[in-house]
């Protein structure tokens, strides 16, 4: 039977969230539980039968359910410095006050953080294993300031430990062509999800639609309902109007904004049509390779934030040759610096705004008005 | 050959370096750790430096080398494992190898095997003149011996000769000074003169950078420079937060502290983490703390009236 989009996704958010639904009603979650951070390579653990849930993602919920400055004013309360990540801030708030908008995440058994997208998510999972008491398992990406092969047994060695250490929390054995299965399905979520992220630039649709829509290549990118989602999502897209050239296209630089019902600042832009984001590319993982583990590490010792300067702004320019702006939003995001320092190099007309994803009270709004007004100009 | 060093995980025992301290610099980066914009600086305008080394540990330092790129000078981004197992080992130690060809090939020096045992003795024996001093901190002055550190930090490593430094009585209310580097000695002075005696430290310049165990000169000298590195007083960079409490836990009732004063720059994420469990640990332990925040690597606004305050709720 065919499925549509709506179908799909509630049926992956389904899938997502049942430990939540089950913890809130105090049962123990079906499976072994690992919190992890958005580039983990999930698909060890799925073919291992563990549920894995991903805190920053759920804090990216809080705020878009209104619910956050509660949270953050919390943590602040409790000692935790409001100039860390505010993913980090609202789920600590969610933490001590026992709440969020589906109840807290199951306890961990084991945390799992990697440094592929930046140093201060280790740091945040230190403070979660403090809390818990449970294994913390830092997985350290070399990234391309490595040669490949000081870089490649590295990593091999760490994804062997992993995979050993998940097995004796399990009680399972790796089955390899499991692991490889799933693999091959996150390539092809990757690959439907890479055609989707062509739309904006040529049809009238707004960011929105994207930036919620990445969080399932996120949260179950080794699931085959992904690939069909963004399938299915694709054929729909083609159906809209083409984009009004009349109004300048601007690229968003940055993370959405999670406590916007837009996730941009759409009511600033509403002369200009945003044609891309680089948000909605860094999990267009490469998993190239002969076997699973060359996979593994091609697709998560290289992320996008895990690249050297002069490759990351060669691939944010490609990004916005390709979307055809002529200007561009970026957020200098507190929470966020790797991110922002990535787009250091990028030489159209910017309006740089002092943002957080997450607090909505960190951002200038007469400031940011008057930055968008002179980029206005200048374009 | 004049590399300026951002932090305790370079190896001194490949080549000397000169120890960042602290420069007024005026590059400033929104969210950005000033100690971390203040090296930038120094690297950047100080004609005496030619070039740079850094470990790539922290969200500031991993977006260093982005913004010294193209200024002519040596720059070297160093990988320190996040983790401290065999495999960080192997790891660590092949990056070593890697730091030594990069320096031979751009100064056209050769740095032989000869070259690093000498330098590993050296390091041992000021480490080992370094801890000795350390454990007799209730009859000396903080600030004497923490100056003279700073000082030999910037000198080459066959000079960094140890000397006693001033004395000072044993009395005050004990405390303990952790965080990251302590830029600005002045700070310590400030603490001495409020009427507190600082007991034992948990710096990177002090505790940390003599507390790795000494290097052996027998079998892989890479490997066990990379072990010692690795087994030293951890850095909260290296994720083992819990290995750091359960070790100043056994050194503030060791020495019955009386207050710690936690000192951290503005947006240095790896130390506000840090602080948020450690307070607690205190909280538990009965033991007051300060937190010290300084904008950059010669802020010194404010010391004295919180410092004054510290010693009145003491």
């Amino acid at each position: 039977m065919i499925q549509t989009t709506t179908q799909l996704q509630a049926k992956l958010m389904r899938e997502y969230y049942q430990d939540f639904s089950r913890y809130a009603k105090g049962k123990q979650p079906s499976h072994k539980v690992a919190w992890v951070t958005a580039f983990t390579p999930v698909e060890i653990l799925e073919a291992l039968g563990i549920s894995y849930i991903y805190p920053e993602s759920y804090a990216a919920v809080t705020a878009a359910s209104g619910k956050e400055q509660a949270l953050l004013n919390e943590s602040e309360r409790n000692s935790l410095c409001p100039d860390c990540c505010s993913y980090s801030c609202c789920i600590e708030g969610s933490l001590i006050t026992g709440t969020g908008p589906r109840g807290i995440p199951p306890k961990p058994d084991v945390l799992i953080a990697t440094n592929n997208q930046c140093d201060t998510l280790p740091n945040w999972w230190n403070i979660l294993a403090d809390r818990y008491q449970v294994p913390l398992i830092v997985l350290d990406y070399p990234g391309e300031g490595m040669e490949r092969e000081s870089a490649y047994p590295y990593v091999e060695g760490q994804h062997k430990d992993l995979i050993r250490r998940m097995e004796e929390l399990s009680g399972n054995k790796l089955d390899p062509d499991r692991l490889s299965e799933l693999i091959g399905n996150s390539r092809q979520s990757v690959s439907a999800w890479e055609r989707v992220c062509g739309y904006p630039a040529v049809k009238e649709l707004p960011p929105t639609l994207l930036f919620d829509a990445i969080s399932f290549l996120i949260t179950s990118r080794c699931k085959p309902e992904t690939a069909e989602l963004y399938m299915l999502m694709e054929d729909e897209l083609k159906e809209l109007p083409d984009a009004d050239r009349s109004r300048p296209a601007l690229f968003w630089l940055g993370y959405p904004l999670w406590y916007h019902k837009d996730r941009y600042l759409s009511e600033l832009l509403k002369d200009f049509r945003i044609s891309g984001s680089n948000y909605i590319t860094w999990w267009s993982l490469d998993y190239s390779g002969d076997t699973a583990m060359e996979q593994l590490f091609s697709a998560y010792n290289y992320t996008f934030l895990n690249l050297k300067q002069e490759t990351k702004t060669a691939r944010l320019k490609e990004c916005i040759r390709r979307s055809g702006a002529v200007g561009a939003v970026t957020l200098h995001n507190k929470s966020c610096k790797c991110d922002f320092v990535s787009a250091k190099d990028i030489d159209i007309p910017q309006a740089e705004l002092e943002i957080d994803m997450i607090d909505r009270e960190f951002l200038d709004m007469e400031r940011t008005e008057r930055q968008i007004e002179i980029l206005r100009e200048s374009i | 050959m004049q590399i300026l060093s951002f932090s305790g995980f370079i190896p001194e025992q490949i080549c000397d370096t000169v120890r960042f301290t602290g420069y007024p610099g005026d590059q400033k980066i929104s969210h950005y750790c000033g100690y971390a914009a203040d090296f930038i600086s120094q690297v950047l305008d100080d004609p005496e430096i030619n070039g740079a080394v850094f470990p790539r540990t922290c969200d500031s330092s991993r977006t260093m080398k982005s913004y010294m790129e193209g200024c002519g000078k040596f720059i070297y981004p160093f990988h320190v494992p996040a983790r401290q197992d065999d495999l960080a080992v192997s790891m660590l130690s092949q990056t070593i190898r890697d730091y030594q060809n990069a320096v031979e090939r751009y100064y056209g020096v050769t740095i032989s095997e000869a070259d690093i045992k000498e330098r590993i003795r050296l390091v041992n024996e000021r480490n080992q003149a370094l801890s000795a001093l350390y454990d007799r901190l209730d009859e000396l002055s903080y600030y004497s011996y923490l100056e003279q550190i700073h000082s030999l930090l910037q000198k080459p490593l066959r000079e960094q000769n140890v000397i006693e430094p001033d004395r000072a009585a044993g009395i005050g209310k004990r405390v303990y000074l952790t965080g990251s580097f302590l830029c600005d000695a002045r700070l310590v002075r400030t603490i001495e003169d409020s009427g507190l005696k600082i007991v034992g430290d948990d710096l990177t310049e002090s505790k940390r950078l003599f507390s790795a165990p000494p290097v052996s000169t027998e079998g892989d000298l890479y490997v066990s420079i990379a072990e010692s590195m690795l087994k030293d007083r951890l850095s909260p960079t290296q994720n083992n937060f819990s290995a750091i409490l359960r070790k100043d836990k056994e050194e503030l009732t060791k020495k019955q502290v009386n207050g710690v004063i936690f000192i951290t720059q503005k947006y240095c994420e790896p130390y506000d983490y840090l602080f948020y469990v450690y307070q607690k640990m205190l909280e538990e332990m009965g033991i007051p703390c300060l937190k010290l925040t300084r904008m950059d690597s010669t802020d010194h606004k404010n010391a004295e009236t919180v410092i004054e305050a510290f010693v009145d709720s003491l």
